[in-house]
């Protein structure tokens, strides 16, 4: 069956071929190799699921083996009592299949979800450490679509085809092996089947593998689509973009329904051929029969027998081959996110106590996988210090932000606090609060506890008195436990800004490094951040990009860049006095005035 | 079942009689393809009697002619049949899709609880599952047709025989329905459990940003561990009412089909039937089983549909946010009065502007500012009036309301595409113009792809290019809100001579709103409407306010 597996590699690299900027996906080597290994970890229960569907299987091939028998008790002219013993069997097999079928239908979807949990939350908790560029270069359309539509693909296979597929695969082993016992040469006859099964999934699989794939990335592009419009209601209500947007997600969820259309056109054809193989089988099993009763080597009753178990197959290996390719289909789903799993991560690898708090960039050089953005920035800022940076739009102050909180990494150069690179301090070392902000949904409390799920509501309150939030998040119709965020009570953006600021004081770390978080509430609401900001700032080492330059003049000292370099540094005053950049632009501020 | 089982069940009909074509054509082609599966047994049986049993080669012959004749039958209605259904299921989910979708992105606006994640499974999952209803139709009919032919089989062969299928297959098919409401109650719990899933996972990932910034990665992951172990719990529960019924079904389908077969061996034993018939009985019985296997779990197929149908409704058949509109303003000049205003916390406000004006607001309380932005975008639930150019701007049809007064989010969505795409939506002519006012002076290449919701731009880059777009819309009104906080002063000041030169040169009729609390915009201003405790308190030009009102020029000058 090697084509199979050619297949599945066919469909994993059209998949990645497709869509350069798309999430990798898992080779079916190293997707079996996960699913074996996390098979290994559940030995007893899977045992116990195999052995309730040998029992439901034997149990339902009993009975026709029994009536294959009576067959022969009535042509021998029996008497009605020879029916007994066939209505004992017949009747404990429905007992012990029902219960067995029932048994093993939980036991392995019980399996099956256990093991898609583990694997969705270790897909989830992946996709949260993944470092910021492949994410933005992937677009999170097709991480969604992985966290959402293909652990619905999985979780559909686990309750709707592996129990059946399993089953059937049980079912067809022990009904060869009882056709087998009968006679030999009918056993053989039916096997006659198994190699026209063989080439039907031969012929398809190669057809609807990269049809599958395809699909795949029409379905991710089309829920990307989705997302993006909801995030932008407002502009696409705006702009009346409603029909332009919806004529695009209609085309691309067009184009999906028509690959599936196609595909399945693959499949009817697939089906004939696997009826195909049933008569072949059919007919060999019958004319073998009558050849076989007329040497005398088996009786009228054993063929029937033979007939009826080949016959009660067809069912279960329709499905089994049916499903054949949705769990392929499954497969090509796990392949995603098994993809997901395999990516280079964030982590610490090692984690090292620094020796202080100062946060320092040392001949940092950086580019997004392109020409520098940052050239040999060095900057260092002293424990408990706050540096501003200033500078023209592009200068590059949200990378060395991003830099110096290790949510980039240097292509050259490093990245410390008290000596030690930021990507191997200990947790709560650092914090940054960028100019994205996002409200969890949920409680209030429960978005300030993402960073320190074990503060009590006390801290809670403190954390958010301390940046001015706790009178209005009080007022809040459930105070602190209100629901917020999307589908909750709608914060406006200085009150989500003042969130953030509060994650911060409550995970409390030495160092902070702020990026124009103060920038998007306006007057009033900049003041109240700027007194926020403050407070939260309060004994941290801090470095923080300013767009205002009052913000600015307040700090201890003024890092000033432009095209990814630095031009001057130094306290407000010296700066104004020296003529350079940055007094330009305090003139220009000050001008304005 | 529940109170919401109506309007599911309405989209349920609507989706059979929308694809009667293909759906009608397809349940037809797939009974004969069943009628021709039910006939296997019983030529089986016949196979057996008349050529096995007896040696006869011609009767082997002739019969094998006609399994293989049923069988053509079988493939070809399987085939053509089976592609109606496709297309007739393809085509609903994917209508479905876009009525969702539709209705999310509707001008008057969706008046609904859900969250993104949410709507993205209804849109979806649920479109899905509620279109599988057409499969479900001619399984059941498919199922029905295979039951009644074994059953006249039976009938023929012997009339006691055809009596027990017929009498109790529904008493069987009656005792499993009971346990249908369980079964929906448990895969609907699953499936809004999974749905929660979906939806933090989603919240989590958009976030991820500020997530990453606190380090809060493993508390994040900690909180979808919960919810996935919740549908886990949840899928469990599901999984064993399913299967508890599946074993009961079983039970009961072999004890059916066995009774069937025991009674055909005690009839062929004491003589009444022949062997061959008995073989037939038997064949047709086992065959039986599946059918009645169908129509055994056909509740739950049901439940699972209409479960996702009456979510799917719940989006298509929400209420919206704003009246139907239906006036349109005709004329060149167009001002916007706003008179005794109240909104959230605005309360009283008072506000005109007048054709050609360029307005400055600066809002003491950022509340102040976003509910007269949100008001203005969506005007809903307020008192007092707003009129655009004499009508209320409710009353107004929204694609002309939208058209006159142009309300920039001041949060910036783009969308995937190329800078071009995003900035040139109605192909303007003054495009140059737009990028020059708006400072986009960072790209030579308009083609250059835009990633995912801009994310390959800066955040001042983001914002420069929503303005351009803006400008270029040329809207007779326009309102900005704080639309240079991303940018440096240099630009900002680049900015505002920008906008006037765009959209104030002489003898232009279009009127700006700017609130902002930037004096390089509020300088280039006509004048400016200071709002605080949600009315006006201050009016003026910028220059005097800045000297004769203290509280302004601690606001503005920063």
């Amino acid at each position: 069956m090697t084509d199979i597996s050619d297949a599945g590699a066919g469909a994993a690299g059209a998949g990645a071929a497709s869509a350069g900027l798309i999430l990798p996906v898992a080779t079916p080597l190293v997707t079996r190799a996960w699913l074996g290994a996390d098979l290994r970890t559940r030995k007893a229960e899977s045992a116990f699921a195999l052995l309730a569907g040998l029992l439901a299987a034997a149990a339902s091939i009993a009975p026709a083996y029994a009536l294959g028998l009576l067959v022969d008790r009535i042509q021998a002219g029996g008497d009605a009592g020879a029916v007994i013993p066939v209505a004992v069997v017949i009747v404990v097999s429905a007992v012990v299949g029902g219960a067995a079928t029932g048994v093993a239908g939980f036991l392995i979807g019980r399996l099956g979800s256990g093991i898609l949990a583990d694997l969705r939350e270790r897909t989830v908790a992946t996709a949260l450490r993944l470092p910021a560029l492949v994410l933005d270069r992937a677009g999170r359309g097709d991480l969604l679509s992985r966290v959402s539509a293909d652990i619905a693909a999985i979780d559909r296979a686990v309750k709707e085809v592996l129990p059946g597929m399993i089953s059937a695969l049980l079912l067809a082993t022990l009904s060869l092996i009882a056709m087998l016992g009968i006679d030999w040469r009918l056993g053989l006859a039916g096997a006659v089947a198994g190699p026209l099964y063989v080439i039907a999934l031969r012929w398809y699989l190669p057809r609807a593998a990269p049809s599958y794939a395809e699909e795949r990335v029409a379905i991710a592009a089309r829920s990307q689509l989705f997302v993006e419009n909801m995030q932008g209601l407002a502009t696409v209500h705006a702009y009346r973009l409603e029909d332009r947007q919806l004529g695009d997600i209609a085309l691309a969820s067009a184009r999906a329904r028509d690959i599936s259309i196609n595909v399945f056109g693959f499949y009817t054809r697939f089906v004939g051929r696997i009826n195909r193989a049933e008569l072949t089988g059919l007919g060999a099993v019958l004319v073998t029969g009558f050849l076989l009763v007329r040497g005398g080597f088996v009786t009228v009753g054993e063929v029937s027998a033979a007939a009826l178990l080949f016959h009660r197959l067809f069912g279960p290996i329709t499905l089994l081959m049916a499903t054949f390719d949705r769990a392929q289909d499954a497969g090509a789903s796990l392949a995603r996110l098994v993809g997901v799993l395999g990516l280079q991560v964030e982590r610490r690898e090692v984690v090292c106590r620094p020796a202080g708090r100062d946060l320092a960039l040392d001949r940092v050089t950086f580019g997004y996988g392109g020409a520098p953005v940052l050239r040999e920035v060095t900057l260092r800022v002293g424990p408990g210090e706050r540096v501003a940076l200033v500078g023209a739009t592009g200068a590059g102050k949200t990378t060395a932000a991003s830099l110096a909180a290790g949510i980039l990494r240097p292509d050259q150069g490093y990245a410390t606090v008290g000596g030690v690179p930021v990507n191997e301090l200990p947790a709560r070392t650092i914090a940054i609060v960028s100019q994205e902000t996002h409200v969890f949904a949920g409680p209030l409390a429960e978005d300030l506890r993402l960073a320190r799920p074990s503060a009590s509501d006390e801290e809670i309150s403190a954390a958010l008195d301390r940046v001015g939030a706790l009178g209005w998040a009080e007022a809040l119709p459930d105070g602190i436990n209100t629901v917020v965020g999307d589908g909750g009570h709608q914060l406006t953006a200085a009150r989500a800004q003042q969130l953030a600021l509060a994650r911060v004081v409550l995970q409390d770390p030495p160092v902070v490094v702020l990026d124009e978080a103060t920038a998007e509430a306006g007057s009033e609401g900049a003041r109240d951040l700027e007194q926020a900001a403050t407070a939260a700032l309060e004994g941290r080492t801090a470095l923080l990009v300013a767009h205002r330059l009052t913000q600015a003049a307040a700090a201890d000292r003024i890092v000033v860049m432009e095209h990814g370099r630095i031009i001057e540094v130094g306290p407000h005053a010296d700066l104004v006095t020296a003529g350079g950049r940055y007094a330009q632009l305090w003139a220009a501020w000050s001008a304005r005035t | 079942m529940s109170r919401n089982a109506k309007p599911g069940t309405a989209i349920l009909r609507r989706a059979v009689a929308r694809n009667g074509k293909h759906l009608w054509s397809g349940t037809a082609l797939a009974g004969v393809y069943q009628l021709c599966a039910a006939l296997v047994p019983v030529l089986i049986g016949v196979i057996i009697d008349r050529a096995v049993g007896r040696g006869d080669l011609t009767a082997l012959l002739v019969w094998i002619g006609v399994l293989i004749l049923t069988y053509l039958v079988l493939a070809m209605t399987y085939r053509f049949g089976a592609r109606h259904l496709m297309r007739a299921i393809a085509e609903e989910s994917h209508a479905l899709r876009v009525e969702v979708a539709a209705r999310i992105l509707h001008p008057r606006g969706l008046r609904t609880e859900m969250r993104p994640g949410d709507l993205l499974t209804v849109s979806t999952t649920d479109a899905e599952y509620t279109s599988y209803f057409l499969d479900h139709i001619p399984r059941i009919s498919s199922a029905a047709v295979a039951a009644a032919v074994s059953a006249v089989t039976l009938l023929v062969i012997s009339l006691p025989l055809g009596l027990i299928v017929l009498i109790a297959t529904p008493i069987v098919l009656a005792v499993l329905n009971l346990t249908a409401p369980l079964i929906a109650r448990r895969v609907g719990d699953q499936q809004r459990q999974a749905g929660k899933a979906t939806s933090v996972a989603t919240d989590l990932v958009t976030g991820l940003r500020p997530l990453r910034g606190i380090g809060a990665e493993d508390a994040a992951a900690e909180r979808y561990r919960t919810v996935s172990r919740l549908s886990l719990a949840a899928t469990v529960r599901a999984a064993r009412t399913q299967n508890a019924y599946q074993g009961v079904s079983t039970l009961l389908s072999m004890l059916l089909a066995g009774g069937i077969a025991i009674t055909a061996g005690w009839f062929a034993l004491t003589g009444r039937i022949t062997i061959g018939q008995f073989i037939t009985v038997i064949g047709s019985a086992q065959f039986l089983i599946e059918p009645f296997g169908v129509l055994a779990v056909v509740p739950s197929w049901v439940a699972t549909a209409r479960a996702s149908a009456d979510r799917v409704a719940s989006v298509t058949r929400a209420g919206l946010v704003l009246p139907p509109g239906d006036k349109i303003i005709g004329g060149t000049e167009h001002d916007l009065r706003l008179a005794g205003v109240s909104h959230g916390p605005l309360n009283g406000l008072d506000l005109h502007v007048k054709p050609g004006e360029f307005v400055g607001v600066v809002a003491h309380r950022p509340a102040d500012a976003e509910a007269l932005v949100r008001l203005l975008a969506v005007p809903d639930a307020y008192g007092g009036k707003v009129l655009l150019s004499g009508e209320p701007l409710e009353e107004v049809e929204r694609a002309e309301a939208r058209r006159l007064l142009h309300v920039e989010p001041h949060q910036t969505d783009l969308f995937t595409g190329t800078l071009a795409g995003n900035i040139d939506l109605y192909g303007g002519d003054r495009l140059d113009d737009a990028l020059r006012a708006a400072a986009v002076d960072f790209h030579d290449d308009l083609g250059a792809p835009v990633t995912e919701r801009g994310t390959n731009l800066s955040g001042g880059q983001r914002q420069r290019l929503a303005l351009a777009r803006a400008l270029l819309t040329g809207p007779p009104l326009l309102v900005l809100h704080h639309p240079t906080t991303a940018v440096d002063a240099v630009t900002e000041q680049a900015i505002a001579d920008g906008i006037r030169t765009m959209r104030h040169g002489p003898g232009s009729s279009f009127a700006t709103v700017v609130i902002t609390s930037s004096p390089a915009l509020l300088a280039a201003a006509d004048r400016v409407v200071v709002i605080g405790d949600g009315a006006v308190t201050a009016e003026g030009r910028h220059a005097s306010l800045s000297v004769h009102d203290e509280t302004y020029r601690r606001t503005v000058l920063r």
